[in-house]
């Protein structure tokens, strides 16, 4: 029975979790060590954390209120639309949207924007290591 | 002889007037640009204001839209060698497209109603209300706005 129960835990991890792509766990590694270096009692990127990133709410350059989810949506696995524009944006979830999370240079460069304008920032390896293993788990 | 001066001239007008604009035709333009709005094609704006554009990437209309050094100064080299220098583009160096002489006096006719109204929002959304504008048609009979019908 038991090892029904671990076969069946084991499949279904395999089946649903998302995974990092060669060049994005380098990515994200060298994120962990910059965020070690920042803070040694470090213990790695956490979901949660970074969903409260996403969803926490700021006033933006334009003097509006503003969160990632404002143009992402609540709902990673729905489409988006950009609050200023009015165009659509794909989903992020990488279930919704496999295109996604897989270039680093794209996750890199949009990483900084969003921060810039929804944070007036640019996020610390920490936040940029929370957020991008909340989004991989949508 | 005369029928072909006036097919001639039909086809120039066709190609080179009636407010078309060459489409955008670069992969790097068409991906980092229409994704967050529309693809505006280069000939809305003149060298000097796609200078100005690409070099306030990370302060652009409000946002941070800034790009890595190559690509950037690909994308200026796309931009200039395709800005625009009309009836467009005269009396406008500004990076806005909406600010050009020609632009405003095309517009001017349209209720500020049918702007701010949600199907379009801006005057910015040019493919809103010109059909076509992917396609690089400005034209009279190409304009559909919503709420409001073919503009007349």
């Amino acid at each position: 029975m038991k090892k029904i129960v671990i076969a069946i835990f084991l499949l279904s991890t395999a089946l649903f979790a998302q995974e990092f792509n060669a060049s994005m766990k380098t990515y994200v590694q060298s994120l962990s060590v910059e965020a070690k270096k920042e803070n040694p009692s470090f213990g790695g990127f956490d979901a949660k954390r970074g969903e409260a990133i996403f969803k926490s709410v700021h006033v933006s350059k334009k003097g509006k209120e503003i969160s990632c989810a404002t143009c992402h949506s609540n709902d990673l696995k729905q489409t988006g639309i950009n609050v200023n524009t009015g165009k659509s944006i794909t989903a992020l979830a990488p279930s919704a949207n496999p295109a996604r999370l897989s270039d680093v240079k794209e996750v890199d460069k949009w990483l900084r924007r969003n921060f810039n304008d929804v944070f007036a920032r640019e996020g610390s390896a920490l936040e940029k290591g929370d957020v991008l293993t909340y989004i991989i788990n949508q | 002889m005369k029928k072909i001066v006036l097919l001639a001239c039909v086809l120039v007008s066709f190609v080179f007037g009636g407010n078309n604009v060459p489409v955008v035709d670069n992969a790097l333009y068409q991906k980092e640009c229409t994704s967050c709005h529309f693809g505006y094609q280069p000939a809305l704006l003149s060298k000097a204001s796609w200078e100005k554009v690409m070099g306030g990437l990370n302060e652009h209309f409000g946002t941070d839209a800034s790009l890595s050094k190559d690509d950037t100064s690909t994308l200026l080299g796309y931009l200039v060698a395709n800005a625009g220098n009309s009836k467009i583009t005269r009396g406008n160096d500004t990076i806005y497209i909406s600010r050009s002489p020609y632009f405003i006096k095309e517009h001017r006719d349209i209720s500020p109603r049918l702007i701010s109204q949600k199907e379009v929002g801006s005057i910015s959304n040019c493919i809103a209300c010109h059909i076509r504008a992917d396609e690089g048609s400005y034209r009279s009979r190409d304009i559909f706005i919503p709420n409001y019908g073919k503009w007349k």
